[in-house]
């Protein structure tokens, strides 16, 4: 069995398995709330897994992840809450416009020969603001007075609604994470690296460079839109300040920082691990220096980590499971926290902590217990693979 | 036509504001290959420091250009020794600077709440007074900020042509070991353009706080508008960032006045997507810095 084959049939059981779970809900009977914590996590998983695809695989800085997550709710809110469309047929032309949004952003700015990383980034940066206040004075698109999405029917063979938002996140996530997987080991994927590590010498070597980094940008963009037109329902009231802010492309950003960005699972790790964070500073009330605590993460994690936790973890997942769960079953047995979510929150945060240790201190722990380096080899591997600085 | 003329001069004198909002941002960018965002964060934060400035002490707003600017010609020192300590590249400075952006505005938003605030105007004289040319006004704080981005435009220029320091940092925006290989130390060249730059944006967050009401997402407002002037007026071109002020700053009253609101910031987009396709490189590109 091929390794594509394996981590595929992976996707299917792990899918199913989360399919499963609001099943389950009246058995093991845990409080609603971790539905809608999980689901959440689902949505990053999709943001953070599409935003990668462009910025992680070609190197092309994007901050318009929230434009596009922005046309996609607007685009489903527009057509449900002021057409009367029903929802599941808004949903996928949320993700065409949004991601037809994308394609003719990348047109113009693709086309510019000088500086198109840096202009690339600024002019995804303005883009939210600009599609921004064009809703905010278009009276057919909000005017300024917010879409109510409260009440939307939702087909009802995905449950009711919270069940149906579960399950139809987590196939837009698993259907971004697919997608990137599969971009990641396939001659796309290559060609995107290898625009990345330096765009004229691809372009020289017959990499179709133009083609390359619409195909990453429309898939990026019409995932987002989907993930968006989804999120429209979730949010019920939809408003310009709540849509078109500046949390998405930050959330985006952080999480694939953290996770690595040039790993097909470094998102995800990223978005579980910040989502858990979030989640826990807001319902400790500490939701005003959630902000600053990110920015904060996210200068730190800049500077310091250059491949990720992911590619660390996987070079030493003995020591990750260890701490992972040591430190989970300890809180859960200690009972310290009130909150199943809290127990990982704390795992999570124990594990990263570990994993970002640099190199010196890994050598100083070896030799304390006086063990050979065991991953001599890996690091040569390693070092191999680890291109530009 | 009475209209028309008083959008064309509102248009030139808001260009001097956007120019001047742009300029640490293009200089930075241009000479020091940092795309700093945390520009943005450094407009409203003075902005919202001549305010608690005048109304605690009752200051004259335009007096408190007097510590504005050396405070943040400091915190520009800072922050490009910090971006050396840290070896930031140019693509990195997008997100450290990000990071810090959001930092800012959580700070501010922290400390002045998100209600909106404006100098009264028993503390403001130049809020409300104007100077008339016929029927036509032109207000009195958007008249200074278009001085100011005027003068300190041409003192850049003269600055980058005329004296051995411009030099120095022309040599280093283009190669900085040959620079250093002639004498110039970059590092230094870096810290005082880093702080020129930080004051520049200092001084638009004061004709800010004179003209208009404060609010923390005021900033993230912004990026459109300042990031078209900068690619249109060419990376490190003070001449072509005022240019292209006033170019936007007219299309987009011009633009108001003839099919409304809505149409302002799709003209200032329009233009943006037509430098980027025709003039990438800017206006008055001879004269770049880069």
């Amino acid at each position: 069995m091929t390794g594509r084959a394996r981590t595929l049939i992976g996707f299917v059981v792990v899918g199913t398995a989360l399919g499963l779970v609001p099943n389950l809900e009246e058995i093991l009977t845990f409080p609603r709330f971790y539905l809608i914590f999980l689901f959440t996590i689902f949505f990053w998983v999709a943001q953070a897994s599409s935003w990668n695809i462009l910025t992680g695989y070609s190197g092309y800085f994007s901050f318009g992840q929230g434009a596009f997550y922005g046309v996609g709710v607007y685009t489903a809110s527009v057509l449900v809450g002021k057409h009367g469309w029903s929802f599941i047929t808004a949903l996928p032309i949320a993700g065409v416009v949004a991601g037809a949004t994308g394609l003719v952003l990348g047109l113009v700015v693709f086309r510019v020969r000088r500086l198109t990383g840096e202009i690339f980034a600024l002019t995804t940066l303005a883009v939210a603001f600009v599609l921004a206040s064009v809703a905010r004075l278009s009276p057919s698109i909000d005017g300024g007075t917010g879409i109510f999405m409260t009440g939307t029917a939702v087909p009802e063979v995905l449950g009711e609604f919270t069940t149906a938002v579960y399950r139809l996140t987590l196939l837009i996530a698993l259907v971004a994470v697919v997608t990137a997987y599969l971009i990641h080991d396939s001659r796309l994927g290559w060609g995107l690296f290898a625009i990345r590590d330096d765009e004229a010498v691809a372009s020289g070597l017959g990499v179709p460079t133009f083609r390359y980094k619409m195909i990453a940008l429309g898939a990026n963009a019409s995932l987002a839109g989907l993930m968006g037109g989804l999120w429209s329902i979730q949010l019920g009231f939809v408003t310009i300040d709540d849509v078109f802010n500046i949390r998405v492309p930050l959330f985006v950003i952080l999480m694939s920082v953290l996770g690595g960005m040039r790993h097909w699972m470094g998102p995800v790790v990223g978005a579980v691990i910040i989502t858990t964070l979030a989640d826990r500073l807001n319902s400790a009330g500490l939701a005003d220096v959630n902000q600053i605590v990110i920015g904060g993460m996210l200068v730190v994690l800049a500077l310091a980590v250059r491949e990720g936790v992911y590619v660390r973890m996987r070079r030493r997942w003995g020591t990750t499971a260890i701490t992972f769960f040591g430190v989970l079953v300890v809180t859960i047995v200690l009972g310290i926290n009130e909150s199943l979510i809290s127990d990982f929150a704390y795992a999570m945060v124990a594990t990263v902590v570990v994993m970002l240790l640099p190199e010196r201190a890994w050598d100083q722990i070896r030799r304390f217990f006086g063990r050979r380096e065991p991953g001599a080899g890996d690091e040569r591997a390693e070092g191999l693979t680890r291109t530009g600085s | 036509m009475g209209l028309l003329a008083q959008g064309i001069v509102s248009g030139v004198l808001v260009g001097g504001l956007y120019a001047l909002m742009s300029l640490g941002i293009s200089l930075s960018w241009g000479a020091l290959k940092i795309i700093n965002l945390a520009h943005f964060a450094f407009i409203l934060l003075s902005a919202y420091l001549v305010y608690q400035l005048t109304v605690s002490f009752g200051l004259d707003p335009l007096l408190t250009i007097l510590i504005i600017l050396p405070l943040f010609f400091l915190v520009g020192v800072l922050m490009q020794l910090f971006f050396h300590l840290a070896r930031v590249d140019e693509f990195k400075s997008l997100i450290v600077s990000f990071g810090l952006l959001i930092i800012f505005q959580s700070l501010i938003q922290t400390t002045w709440s998100a209600d909106f605030r404006r100098i009264g105007s028993a503390l403001n004289p130049y809020e409300t007074e104007s100077f008339f040319i016929g029927s036509v006004a032109f207000p009195l704080a958007q008249l200074m900020a278009f001085v100011s981005a005027l003068l300190i435009a041409g003192a850049m220029y003269l600055l980058f042509t005329r004296t051995y320091f411009g030099k120095a940092v022309r040599a280093v925006a283009q190669d900085p070991e040959m620079a250093r290989a002639f004498g110039v130390d970059p590092r230094r060249v870096a810290v005082i353009l880093s702080g020129l730059s930080t004051a520049f944006s200092a001084l638009a967050g004061v004709f800010i706080a004179i003209g208009q009401t404060l609010f923390p997402g005021l900033a993230v407002g912004w990026f459109g508008i300042v990031f078209s002037v900068v690619i249109l007026g060419g990376l490190g071109n003070a001449l072509g960032a005022v240019v292209a002020g006033v170019i936007i700053g007219v299309a987009a009253g011009v633009a108001t006045i003839l099919w409304g609101p809505l149409a302002a910031p799709l003209v200032t987009f329009l233009i943006l997507i037509g430098a980027l396709l025709f003039r990438p490189e800017g206006l008055l590109t001879t004269r770049s810095v880069a």
